[in-house]
């Protein structure tokens, strides 16, 4: 019902490689990466990030968008925290779409950002699956 | 489609003709007996005979549970589809819809429906009629308010309502229990305390309707006529637990933000039967007189909408 996360490999505790996979409409929220390297390549579909700046201190008004594109079939994009916060949708209503994510050193834990009012909230990360094997909760 | 596919391929259970170019589906796949999944996305489909004749009447329409069609050009939902009773998957995205019809009740095993990215700007109660429901999309659409009935889909586990109109939610929305997931980012819904919206004072019908309802006043459909008979049948109950009153058309529409889980802060609209209904859930009431009581069934009211909002596990408003 929402995209899920895959875990493929997560590289002797150094980084985590994971497959996302999105069905129609499918987004995430607003998300940092605590202080880790993010790097997405798009296997299928197309994927739209959008990029955010951080909110002010104890911000109250809408998150301000800086940028935002469409990533095709074997495009890549990189991120941490020092470049800023992002969004990322598949966007069709046709077609899914499947990303391959390399984090460096692997995380846990993000927090996710509500757009109206640029309040945070930690949040945990979970797979679906891993290795193969479907995740129970 | 060729001709003679039935011929050649009887025993065809999926059908892939996505991204053919094709305009229309004929005759051909009428007499397919085991066909139970048809996806034909990114085509040129939604004129007249994009859906054969004599749909209904085939065994196409008991077989067939998974039904594709996004990315074509249909400005309606063509009302032969509705006759597929067997249906349990259906995706209309990304084409030209700008309602959905009432009949869409009748896709009785209906437990997935994608209709984002269309231009539909309502939702008709009778959607809330499908009790297999589990699965709703609704985004990228100029959805302005979401009716209260949908309330009753049961099944419903998730809904996406991102990017409409959406202003405000009702608070009925807090009833479906088996809710997991609802997106509602990218809608304009208001962030403020809303005064309360222009109150039209109730009409002699309505206050005469409320006694009769209120103090159970006995009647029988030969001592009214029809249309007033009609009329009492349409009462809806203000919400007010410490009320207990009815309203017809007369009603004080008041939001009022709930906490879900202490993350968001969402805006839902309450009907209540009068302003003096209203004053306890108004934080703006300061009557120095009932202030023990306000307080009271106003945090009353946050415990039980609380409660409800705690049910609702993965809300998503990004």
């Amino acid at each position: 019902f929402r995209y899920t996360r895959n875990l493929v490999d997560s590289g002797n505790g150094k980084f985590n490689l994971m497959i996302l996979c999105w069905g129609e409409g499918h987004g995430s929220s607003i998300h940092d990466h605590t202080d880790s390297h993010c790097f997405m390549k798009i296997l299928q579909g197309n994927l739209k990030e959008t990029l955010f700046e951080w909110p002010e201190k104890k911000g109250n008004g809408e998150m301000t968008r800086k940028s935002e594109r469409v990533l095709r079939e074997n495009q890549c994009a990189y991120i941490n925290d020092s470049i800023g916060l992002h969004r990322v949708e598949n966007i069709s209503h046709t077609e899914t779409a499947v990303s391959l994510h390399l984090y460096s050193p692997p995380f846990d834990t993000c927090n996710t950002f509500d757009q109206r009012t640029g309040h945070k909230h930690k949040v945990t990360m979970t797979f679906y699956s891993q290795y193969g094997e479907r995740t129970v909760c | 489609l060729p001709a003679g596919l039935s011929q050649w391929f009887p025993a065809l259970e999926v059908l892939d003709v996505s991204g053919t170019g094709l305009a229309e589906m004929g005759a051909e796949l009428l007499s397919l007996p085991c066909l139970h999944t048809l996806l034909a996305k990114n085509n040129r489909l939604g004129g007249p005979g994009s859906l054969p004749k004599g749909l209904g009447q085939a065994p196409l329409a008991r077989s067939l549970r998974v039904l594709n069609l996004s990315g074509n050009r249909f400005a309606e939902v063509p009302p032969a589809l509705l006759q597929l009773r067997g249906l349990r998957s259906l995706s209309l995205g990304g084409n030209r819809l700008h309602s959905i019809p009432p009949d869409i009740q009748e896709l009785r095993s209906l437990e997935f429906l994608y209709l984002g990215g269309n231009f539909i700007t309502s939702i008709p109660p009778e959607l809330a009629k499908l009790p297999s429901l589990k699965y709703l999309v609704l985004c990228d659409n100029k959805i302005q308010s979401i009716p209260p009935q949908l309330a009753q889909l049961h099944s419903l586990r998730s809904l996406s309502l991102h990017n409409n109109l959406l202003t405000y939610l009702p608070r009925e929305i807090l009833n479906l229990v088996h809710l997991e997931e609802l997106s509602l980012r990218g809608n304009p819904l208001v962030v403020r305390f809303v005064r309360d919206l222009t109150y039209n004072p109730p009409s002699l019908q309505e206050l005469a309707g409320r006694t009769i309802k209120t103090r159970n006043v006995p009647y029988a459909p030969s001592d009214l006529p029809e249309t007033l008979v009609r009329y009492l049948s349409l009462a809806s109950n203000c919400p007010n637990p410490k009320c207990g009153g009815v309203y017809f058309d007369s009603c004080v529409r008041q939001i009022k933000f709930v906490d879900f889980c202490g993350k968001y802060r969402l805006p839902l609209m309450h009907y209540l039967c009068s302003p003096e209904c209203s004053s306890p859930f108004s934080s703006a009431s300061q009557s120095s007189t009932s202030q023990s009581s306000t307080s009271q069934s106003e945090s009353d009211s946050e415990d039980e909408a609380s409660v409800a909002a705690h049910r609702m596990q993965k809300v998503l408003l990004g």
